[in-house]
């Protein structure tokens, strides 16, 4: 699959690396430091001897075991945040040699094969550090409110079973449905603008993930039924709209989720919405 | 939602797609008819109904051009297309600017194809914007003082009074005539580029493709009209830059001779 031809490259070269893995050898790690939010963000290396199998969360939980930085001034322990250590969770996700991704899948081999290499963590750019890796996405779920990311069940009678589905529909949708909210598509956008001010959230771009959970709930049968809510929501500012087609998101996302089916399939659907509106709008 | 928020949505929405469609309607429909009839100076040779007596392949171009823009200034109407035209650039200039700063490029970080096709889209807008006011004010506004040379182009003299333009005198070449006329070369490149790909992603967001091998599809036929664009408006600038100024001027005076000829005729 042409999923990236940059990325393609990257695997080749990760490949090359695991091959050349040097044993027994120890890696530099700089990392990105904030005591706090509003506080400044500094520097600190840390050398790690790296065992066989290592990836960047154990060699954060040797460097919390040993804070103690390459000049030799005893620190505090970097915070990060994770969860699965699978790759399925998200929480770990952060900005590893210059890109976004997860950390509990990154492994040391793929990515500082020889002694001395360096490998740089910093904190995802798009979202608030509360602490040094460690950031608050809350804006990530706040956009999924927006679009009502889910399927209305709640009511007075039992609604019976759902319509049957297509083999074909049901794959679609399953691809779209292994999203894990994790934000590499948003720290990749250059569409997607940090914002700090929580009153600016519901106008500022959305981003692909929470377009294409629209798009996955709008395809579901019984989510359908909010379809018209979610259009409304990314017709607006901040909706569908401000996507510029940079395609970066369908590139680092972990899942292979087909992001920009999805901002096509949602472009679609607002121009069907907007001529709906014009036509038999009611506001 | 408050009614306020609703018909902000509605504008929001309005505008972007505008803007979308603007790009497209008319200006780049106005932009392959320009480029068609600008480049007849490097093919309206093969125009043999522009044959005089003695004219060699470089003439029936000048006059082949020469007519076309008579053709155009005598059109009715033309101050209102002229208008519209002015209107939609101005309105997808001032939005395109405002959205272009609301992102934030990040092609060091991220270096895919598409990602520099999104950051050139930006870049080839700003320099786009700068010289079509270039073009026009010297050409249409007669802005002189900005011509290298002063010469002002006039509708009777197209290809010579361009070429003078373009190359900094009626003699050729002067380094800030080659400096216009790169700058021209430049000009014409980033806009067909703007074009052909504002095309290519405005399928999408229209959707009118979704599916990647449609994005792709597309993208192909986008990128050969682009191509043909390309090479017509190399053709343009390459042609008017290397004209040669007394050749152009003699076939336009025998063009208007010709014509007063034929209205002199009293039968
Ligand atoms: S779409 Fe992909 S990159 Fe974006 S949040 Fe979901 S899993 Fe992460
Ligand atoms: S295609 Fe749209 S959503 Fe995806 S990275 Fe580009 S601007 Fe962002
Ligand atoms: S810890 Fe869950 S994805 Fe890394």
């Amino acid at each position: 699959m042409s999923e990236a031809e940059a990325y393609s490259y990257d695997a080749e070269m990760r490949k090359a690396n695991r091959a050349k893995a040097v044993a027994g050898r120890s890696v530099i790690f700089k990392i990105k430091r904030c005591d706090g939010p509003g506080k400044p963000a500094r520097w600190e290396s840390f050398k790690v001897p790296i065992e066989e199998g290592a990836n960047v969360i154990s060699s954060l939980n040797w460097i919390a075991a040993n804070p103690v930085t390459i000049e030799g001034k005893k620190t505090t322990p970097v915070v990060w945040e994770s969860n699965c250590l699978e790759e399925v969770c998200g929480a770990c996700t952060m900005v590893i040699n210059g890109r976004v991704r997860q950390s509990c899948s990154c492994l040391i081999n793929e990515y500082a094969p020889c002694e001395g290499d360096v490998m740089t963590l910093e904190p995802m750019s798009k979202f608030p550090v509360i602490r040094d890796l460690w950031v608050d996405r809350a804006r990530l779920f706040n956009n999924l409110t927006r679009v009502k990311a889910w399927v209305p069940i709640d009511g007075t009678y039992n609604m019976g079973p759902g319509p049957k589905e297509s083999h074909d529909h049901q794959q679609m949708r399953y691809a779209l449905s292994e999203c894990m909210s994790c934000g590499c598509c948003l720290d990749a956008c250059p569409q997607f603008i940090k914002e700090e001010d929580e009153s600016k959230w519901d106008s500022s771009f959305i981003g692909a993930h929470a377009i294409s959970q629209a798009r996955y709930f709008n395809e579901h049968e019984t989510g359908k039924q909010l379809k018209a809510d979610r259009m409304d929501a990314l017709s607006g500012a901040g909706g569908i709209n401000d996507c510029g087609n940079a395609q970066n998101c369908v590139k680092v996302c972990p899942k292979g989720i087909p992001l920009t089916e999805s901002i096509g399939a949602i472009g679609r659907s607002a121009t069907i919405h907007a001529i709906k509106q014009f036509f038999q709008g009611k506001k | 939602m408050s009614e306020n928020a609703d018909s902000m949505q509605t504008r929001h929405f309005l505008l972007r797609r505008l803007h979308s469609l603007t790009g497209i309607v008319p200006i780049g429909v106005f932009l392959i008819v320009h480029l068609t009839t600008n480049s007849t100076i490097a093919w309206g040779g093969l125009n043999t109904r522009a044959q005089s007596e003695g004219f060699g392949w470089m003439d029936r171009a000048i006059a082949t051009f020469q007519h076309e823009v008579e053709f155009i200034n005598n059109m009715p109407l033309l101050l209102l297309i002229e208008i519209t035209l002015w209107a939609a650039l101005g309105f997808h200039s001032v939005l395109g600017v405002y959205y272009a700063i609301s992102g934030k490029s990040n092609t060091g970080a991220y270096k895919y194809s598409s990602n520099f096709r999104y950051a050139l889209q930006r870049i080839t807008g700003y320099f786009g914007i700068f010289f079509i006011f270039y073009h026009v004010a010297t050409l249409r506004w007669g802005w002189t003082w900005l011509v290298p040379g002063g010469t002002k182009w006039s509708h009777e003299a197209a290809s010579s009074t361009f070429a003078a333009a373009i190359q900094g005198s009626t003699d050729g070449f002067t380094p800030v005539g080659f400096l216009v006329a790169c700058f021209y070369f430049l000009g014409v490149s980033a806009l067909v580029f703007h074009f052909a790909n504002g095309l290519w992603t405005a399928a999408i967001t229209w959707g009118i493709t979704i599916s990647r091998p449609a994005q792709k599809r597309w993208g192909v036929i986008c990128a050969g009209l682009g191509a043909g664009l390309m090479l017509m408006a190399w053709m343009s600038v390459i042609g008017f830059a290397t004209l040669d100024y007394e050749q152009a001027s003699r076939v336009e005076q025998i063009l208007h001779g010709e014509q007063i000829h034929l209205n002199d005729e009293p039968n």
